[in-house]
């Protein structure tokens, strides 16, 4: 078992690093561990940043938030709530897939992912929500970046590369992180019993109208049981659109929809409904308590239609997210999903493996980046901010 | 204006002919005449002047590659550039620098509505965009006020914003993948017509570093379907505060409008003779509010709004109930740079982000430093997001008032910084603001940024002399870490 190093300050952190730079010792970095997403790092150190934990600034009037990077997600969002606030880029709570239950983490675990809910294609990616940070470099480094305000080109940006680094490249003490207002009111409009083809269709024709749809879903006949809702059928497909706002923009929208889509069979969630339908979603808890790979599929929606036409006789379940950008697939077999990560590779798209067991971790790789001139890039960045290759060696790319 | 650069490299510039002569094998758009290449010896920030060796004016990605390829083989520093709009200087040329000007780079490549997004070249304005998807009322979101002429590729160098990036982002929310040409050569795709590439987020960090990094050759944005209904409304205030307070009070009530723009008295008065827009010129501050969406929500939130600007003792409101006249309430606006022209020879324009609640602090501050520099100010401000637009005018056929302008917007900058802003929210560092770097990073902070300069370009031939500071350290010592007396990266290059 590695050393498990836990600082409570900035300064801690920036002398442990430096001694183990000066020691080329390998540091896996931690939140409080409980995303097992990417490659295995083998280290003698463990450097947790959990106790390094609460919120240094919260102005709601000036939408942003200051935290420490070990602040649990879950003391956030009840603090955002309180002021009829919240992340835009709605958190996903990975527990489910690994433990099988609720563990949304830390903060600076989340940010290290960069993963996004159902709102992404809306509000953004959690990477657009990073507005500065403070972190200590490979080589022991104090380093800042960034601000509080959202308007910034003041040097280069690097809260887009710390998003989704998997502490790769600094370990993050300080996140500051844009927040909005809560929507007062929502509902989600829903049509069963039809294809892919025709939810992508359904998908086209909504988020093309000015109705300002904040989430778009599909699950195929195959996966409805996915969701637990009892107003939602399992017996066949559903389509998910959520409408949020003021309530009588909502109201005056879905009757919109219901025009829209006459000819479908549809039905309504209300706003309670509507709460744990895109819970579910966000957190695949339809996913939990299986061994199953779990990818997310990243294409252009007309591509979408192709990879879900090409794997139609494919073992695996799916459901489409981001109005069918995404396709988020858990299957069993790992040909099938090298066979999809070559397809995504040649239709400009990615794929990303979210869950696998140990022997995946250690000897495959979970991103797809094949361009050779991307990962010579990639690894002179990394050098850039960790000359020695300290931080989670090789946990995004074997080498890197 | 002497203007400090990195140090010319007499023996490039000897050498010009057999440079020329190797760069018309690769193309044969060059200019290397003196008086033509006059016209690209400055850009937006127009004080500062500057010919380069030559002009080079490649017409594909291939010709981009080959070149940046030669001049990193013979180590010759290339400046890119785009429609050359930019305020902070970012596209002036060096004395022994080739400039690549990506003029030729201006057609839209395809407007795909399926993924909604549009591919184009670098040098299509950033207007072009939406005027190619508006037919099917789609529209590109981020609108600097430069959007009939400033090109898209620069707009990613810059990161740049407008008067909408409260609600919709600014160009790095808007931009789904560019191609892009590294110095040595080597031709990146970053992101596409997917969301959220994988790995490190090159795209993210490429947008606003301000042609440092890369030169980009193909643009991928998205589109948005143009909202069912737009309204603006009109509130003037008797002092800025209450204006101030106005926007912090919408916000905290949870609207976020499309936009929010705060001018001036001085302003008011010099855009409204201008643009003839028909605002009340007996207040101190007028603010714009933009709001979008559904027609009943929109209508709901003009309400709310009134209703706050009432609380926050507003003098004066009118919501626009026509296009027309909406257009008209932002024609002031967007004037406002064009109208202070009419005022002074010159002016400069500052661009400090601060947090919202500090406005009437830092605009009373501003205020006084009109009066100790004794030269104009005039104010506008995207409240919506805490950028603020000083326009200072000044003669800069006089000396003394021209450094008494630019020390009056770097006082500015530093009390931007000082009450928890950022010197720059949309037009870059460039060179106007290099030196003021050290105001917001110590030397680790801009080590770090180096770092990753050399990762992308080893020899620093990029458009050097931009951003970051040339005339001294950010800090000597004191800053940075020295642990148990040593200095922890004895071996990497200090700038």
């Amino acid at each position: 078992m590695p050393d498990l190093f836990l600082p409570r300050t900035e300064q801690e952190v920036s002398d442990f690093i430096f001694d183990n730079c000066n020691k080329s010792n390998p540091i896996e970095i931690i939140g409080n561990g409980s995303k097992k997403i990417g490659r295995i790092v083998q280290s003698s150190q463990t450097l947790s940043l959990k106790s390094i934990s609460g919120i240094l600034e919260y102005f709601p009037e000036e939408l942003y938030i200051k935290v420490l990077p070990g602040t649990p997600i879950r003391e956030i969002e009840t603090t955002l709530k309180q002021k009829n606030q919240f992340f835009g880029f709605e958190p996903n709570d990975l527990g489910f897939l690994y433990d099988g239950q609720s563990n949304p983490g830390t903060i600076g675990g989340v940010v290290s992912c960069n993963l996004s809910g159902p709102g992404r294609f809306k509000n953004g990616a959690l990477r657009d929500h990073v507005l500065g940070f403070k972190a200590v470099n490979g080589s022991g480094a104090k380093v800042k970046s960034g601000g509080t305000v959202v308007k910034n080109v003041t040097g280069y940006d690097l809260s887009k590369i710390i998003s989704g680094a998997y502490g790769t490249l600094c370990a993050i003490t300080e996140i500051n992180l844009k927040v909005s207002p809560l929507p007062e009111f929502e509902e989600t409009f829903l049509i069963s019993g039809i294809d892919y083809d025709q939810a992508i269709e359904v998908f086209r024709k909504a988020l093309d109208s000015s109705l300002e749809i904040s989430g778009a879903c599909f699950f195929p006949e195959s996966n409805a049981s996915f969701l637990t809702l009892n107003d939602v059928k399992k017996d066949t497909s559903v389509l998910g659109l959520r409408v949020q706002g003021p309530k009588p923009s909502v109201i005056e929208r879905i009757q919109s929809l219901s025009k829209m889509f006459k000819d479908k069979s549809v039905s309504m969630l209300d706003t309670y409904q509507t709460a744990i339908f895109w819970r579910e979603i966000k957190n695949f808890e339809g996913y939990s308590n299986s061994d199953d790979f779990v990818c997310k599929v990243s294409l252009p929606i007309t591509n979408m239609i192709n990879f879900l036409k090409y794997f139609e006789k494919t073992n695996f379940k799916y459901f489409l997210d981001w109005g069918g950008n995404i396709a988020w697939c858990s299957l069993e077999n790992q040909n099938d999903l090298d066979q999809m990560r070559i397809f995504c590779l040649k239709h400009d798209g990615h794929l990303t493996v979210l869950r696998a067991n140990d022997n995946f971790r250690k000897s495959e790789e979970f991103l797809t980046n094949s361009d050779a001139n991307l990962k010579i890039l990639s690894k002179k960045l990394k050098e850039s901010f960790d000359p020695k290759g300290i931080l989670n060696p090789n946990k995004m790319y074997a080498g890197i | 204006m002497p203007l400090k650069l990195p140090e010319a490299d007499t023996s490039i510039i000897e050498d010009k002919k057999n440079i020329v002569q190797d760069l018309l094998k690769i193309t044969k758009n060059i200019i290397h005449a003196e008086e033509e290449i006059k016209p690209y010896e400055t850009d937006g920030l127009s004080v500062y002047r500057q010919k380069p060796i030559a002009v080079v004016l490649p017409e594909t990605t291939e010709q981009v590659s080959k070149i940046l390829k030669y001049c990193h083989q013979k180590k010759i520093k290339v400046v890119p550039r785009g429609a050359g709009t930019g305020l902070s200087g970012g596209s002036i040329p060096l004395a022994d620098c080739i400039l690549m000007g990506m003029g030729k780079f201006n057609k839209i490549l395809e407007t795909d509505f399926d993924n909604r997004c549009v591919v184009a070249q670098p040098c299509v304005a950033n207007l072009a965009i939406t005027q190619a998807v508006q037919h099917r009322d789609f529209y590109y979101a981020p609108d600097p006020s430069s959007q009939l002429a400033c090109s898209i590729g620069g707009n990613v160098a810059e990161n740049s914003g407008g008067v909408h990036s409260l609600k919709y982002g600014t160009t790095t929310n808007n931009l789904m993948g560019v191609e892009i040409v590294l110095m040595d050569g080597a031709i990146l795709k970053l992101g596409g017509k997917h969301l959220d590439s994988e790995g490190y987020d090159l795209l993210g960090l490429v947008t606003g570093s301000e042609g440092l990094l890369g030169v980009v050759t193909e643009v991928t944005v998205r589109i948005l379907k143009k909202p069912e209904s737009v309204r603006a409304v009109l509130i003037g205030f008797d002092s800025i505060e209450d204006s101030g307070n106005c926007v912090a009070d919408i916000i905290a009530k949870g609207i976020v409008p499309a936009g929010m723009e705060i001018m001036d008295k001085p302003l008011i008065i010099a855009t409204d003779n201008y643009a003839k827009a028909g605002y009340p010129r007996d207040v101190e501050a007028l603010l714009i509010v933009e709001l979008d969406g559904t027609t009943s929500e929109v209508d709901t939130l003009i309400e709310k709004v009134l209703d706050i600007a009432k609380m926050n003792k507003a003098s004066y409101n009118r919501a626009s109930n026509s296009d027309e006249e909406r257009m008209r309430f932002w024609k002031g606006r967007k004037a406002a740079f064009t109208a202070c022209g009419v005022l002074a020879p010159d002016y400069i324009c500052m661009d400090g982000s601060i947090p919202r609640n500090k406005l009437a602090d830092v605009l009373s501050y501003i205020s006084k430093l009109s009066k100790k520099y004794k030269l104009d100010v005039a104010n506008c401000f995207h409240a919506g997001d805490g950028n603020l637009h000083p326009l200072i005018m000044f003669d800069s056929n006089d000396p003394v008032e021209m450094k008494k302008a630019e020390d009056f917007g770097a006082d500015i900058l530093k009390y931007c910084v000082k009450v928890g802003g950022v010197l720059s929210g949309e037009h870059g560092i460039g060179v106007e603001k290099r030196e003021l770097m050290c105001e917001m990073f110590n030397d680790n902070d801009i080590q770090q940024q180096l770092n990753i300069k050399t990762a992308f370009d080893s020899e620093n031939l990029l458009n050097p002399g931009k951003v970051f500071p040339i005339l001294h350290r950010c800090a000597e010592g004191g800053r940075m870490h020295i642990h148990k007396g040593k200095d922890k990266f004895p071996n990497l290059p200090r700038f």
